[in-house]
């Protein structure tokens, strides 16, 4: 019966045929130590690289077979949705951060063992990533955060020699480099269009606003929220950020070429850089979020979950326990350069002496991570379209979160 | 004849009615029964995939409209609620729905005259004015509809980048600034028609091509042998003749316009501010990205309806005058 219910409506995720699946599943789970093949879906470049970690484990655990899908980015969020629809999710997959909300509600994730997985292992924001109304239901896998990015050959010759460390300290500092280093624009955010907040969140957070706090209010048009979004627009008032929407956008070429002294970017455009942007290696440093009442970042990352029809639980809390130990984390690290979540990990090799990874670090420690709600989508939508308004001059930063403040009150009602 | 009918089928008549023995029954034409279901069996294949693909998915999305299904409902559809016609009634109170029909209505009125217009001209010239190179024209002129809307993209942001793009290198020869063309909310829409224009007159022209081909020779040499001009020529006897193609083309060059959505999808997101926002795209943001199924499929039967309305208005108003 199971079999046939599963795979029957698996290509689209509509309301009749899923009422058939709902009652596949469930079973006797398997013990840990039984012959089993355990499934697990990864996205992007983890995808490919977990395929190498999961034969290192088969070795060491010849009765576990592991087999590793990987799943391009784009097509992640609808493969998972219409298979938690259809009743096939794997045993284990990995999720971002902004998916758990979601998958929690559709009820398809199995909580956290909290016996073998320790909140103290990891960083906070990393964790509460995973926790979704105080129950955890994915395990921190790594982490990312932004720093600011800027180009030091181009500071020096507008006569900066610090990092900026604070707000003003950041826009004297783009004021200098349009004028005396000749660059086009003075620091990269996004004025508008999908995403915008992620550019907003370093501002916002610093400044000690937030768009739902602890108890699930919406408090987006509180006075610090609005200081972060007045001095968010400034940039494009003063004409210090391009005001024009490029969808698709990859600053990384501009900041080789110096049209683009500074953005907020992630860990992984370390790579980019180096890879992408030889030419200016040496040239570009990264530090800390410019702080207002703190210099307070976004977090983001990847959890682990297991799938509540799962009947390899044992195996799957296993494998997971091996990906996310000291030991595991920072051998994860040397493969991909992903931030280990398991701050254990920091403590050796390259993680502890590298004094860029270490800015990272010191960023994740206070980072901070978006609520795990089901409709987080939705309710970031209105940010964004609160901050275009701004940036192009439409409306003040007040009327524009009081806006969106009453359309994220209905939406965290619900 | 009929006589000779008759006898050729006596004997055989005769032979079949004492025996139904098999060498009887070989002459026959296989029974009702065999042939239905030799029919149904060839026709299973497009049943199937028809009842899976197309009749299911259209009932469950007007059932889906009545209700407020949403995120949860996606593994427990059953506790989606029957909302009657609220989702509808909502739509018209809903300012970006609106906004999105609006910009939907824009892309139709400007995109499908251009496109036909720019088909026509183009067939026409490639039919007779233009002898050397003909099949080369044709090719690079149908050559975008053939290619991928991503590749696309990555063309016209090129084309279009205010800083470093075609169009700026062009306006800085001559010392002026480019418009910011996707940046902006009063070019976004037209940049976005231009784009889509460049991709469908290829289609429309192959049409066209298809149609001018199948008017006769002969009509042509005697609207000469009576002095037509060509502008004469053109009015009298191509528009005319064409008339058919030309509906079918308008047609169906105005239903891809009404569900217009990969442009504004791969270039602007619908941004700046919802200018370029179409139901299509406004649809697809709701029910995929927010969850609110029951609101987006409501969208979709609005949509249904509005081009169903549309189509028919033009095949009455543009058949009516081949009279």
């Amino acid at each position: 019966m199971s079999r046939i219910a599963r795979t029957a409506p698996a290509g689209i995720a509509l309301a009749l045929a899923v009422t058939l699946s709902a009652c596949g599943s469930s079973g006797g789970d398997v013990a840990a130590d039984e012959k089993q093949t355990l499934t697990v879906w990864a996205m992007g470049a983890e995808g490919e690289k977990l395929a190498d970690v999961a034969e290192v484990y088969e070795k060491a655990n010849p009765n576990i077979t592991v087999k590793v899908t990987p799943i391009g980015w784009d097509v992640a969020h609808q493969k998972l949705v219409s298979a938690a629809a259809a009743g096939t999710l794997p045993d284990v997959a990995q999720m971002g951060g902004s998916y758990l909300g979601e998958f929690a509600e559709l009820g398809v994730l199995e909580p956290v063992d909290t016996e073998v997985f320790d909140k103290k292992d990891f960083f906070p924001a990393g964790w509460e990533q995973g926790e979704v109304d105080g129950t955890a239901y994915g395990v921190p896998w790594y982490v990312d955060t932004r720093v600011l990015y800027y180009r030091t050959d181009l500071a020096e010759k507008a006569g900066v020699t610090k990092a900026p460390a604070d707000w003003k300290g950041l826009k004297d500092l783009a004021g200098a480099y349009q004028e005396k280093a000749g660059t086009k624009w003075g620091l990269s955010i996004q004025p508008s269009g999908l995403d915008t907040v992620q550019n907003f969140y370093s501002f916002l957070y610093s400044a000690g606003g937030e768009i739902v706090n602890d108890k699930g209010e919406a408090v987006i048009d509180s006075p610090e929220a609005v200081k972060a979004l007045k001095e968010y627009g400034s940039y494009f008032d003063e004409g210090l950020s391009n005001k024009s929407v490029q969808p698709g956008y990859d600053v990384v070429k501009d900041f080789g070429n110096g049209r683009v002294p500074m953005f907020f970017g992630g860990p992984w455009h370390v790579t980019l850089l180096d890879e992408g942007q030889p030419q200016i290696k040496g040239k570009w440093a990264i530090a800390n979020v410019p702080a207002d009442a703190s210099s307070t970042s976004m977090a983001g990352g990847s959890s682990l979950v297991v799938s509540k029809d799962s009947e390899h639980k044992a195996a799957a809390t296993e494998f997971i326990t091996y990906l996310t130990d000291t030991e595991g984390q920072a051998d994860w690290y040397e493969r991909t350069k992903d931030l280990p979540a398991n701050t254990s990990a920091w403590e050796s090799g390259a993680l502890a002496d590298d004094a860029d990874l270490q800015i990272f670090k010191k960023q994740m420690d206070t980072a901070k991570s978006s609520p795990s709600l089901a409709n987080w989508t939705e309710i970031t939508d209105k940010v964004d379209q609160a901050i275009a308004k701004v940036t192009q001059g439409k409306a003040s930063a007040e009327d524009a979160l009081k806006t969106a403040q009453s359309e994220i009150e209905g939406l965290v009602k619900q | 004849m009929s006589t000779t009918t008759e006898k050729a089928r006596g004997p055989r008549k005769a032979g079949a009615a004492p025996s139904p023995a098999p060498g009887g029954s070989r002459g026959r034409t296989p029974s009702m029964g065999v042939q239905n279901a030799a029919g149904w069996l060839f026709s299973t294949p497009f049943l199937v995939l028809f009842t899976v693909f197309m009749a299911f998915p259209i009932l469950a999305t007007l059932v889906m409209s009545f209700t407020d299904f949403g995120l949860r409902n996606v593994t427990r559809p059953w506790e989606a609620n029957f909302i009657g016609f609220e989702n509808y009634v909502n739509l018209f109170g809903d300012e970006k729905f609106l906004k999105s029909l609006f910009n939907t209505g824009y892309f139709v009125v400007v995109g499908v005259p251009l496109t036909i217009g720019i088909g026509l001209v183009v067939a026409v010239l490639l039919n007779n004015g233009i002898d050397r190179a003909r099949t080369f024209f044709r090719v690079g002129l149908y050559a975008p509809v053939v290619t991928t809307i991503v590749a696309v993209a990555v063309v016209w942001r090129f084309v279009l980048d205010p800083s470093d793009g075609l169009i700026a290198g062009l306006f800085s020869e001559v010392g002026w600034t480019a418009p910011d063309f996707l940046g902006s909310e009063a070019l976004a829409m037209p940049s976005l028609i231009v784009m889509a224009v460049w991709r469908n007159v290829g289609t429309v022209m192959v049409l066209f091509i298809a149609g001018l081909q199948a008017i006769p020779t002969e009509v042509r040499e005697a609207a000469k042998l009576d002095g037509a001009g060509v502008w004469q020529e053109f009015r009298s006897i191509t528009v005319p003749l064409l008339r058919p193609t030309l509906l079918y083309a308008t047609v169906i060059t105005t239903i891809g316009y009404l569900n217009v959505f990969e442009e504004p999808f791969v270039m602007t997101q619908g941004g700046p501010s919802d200018s370029t926002l179409t139901v299509s795209l406004n649809m697809y943001r709701e029910g995929f990205n927010f969850f609110h199924m029951g609101y987006a499929s409501a969208m979709a039967y609005v949509l249904f309806v509005v081009i169903m309305g549309i189509t028919v208005l033009q095949l009455r108003l543009l058949k009516d005058n081949t009279k």
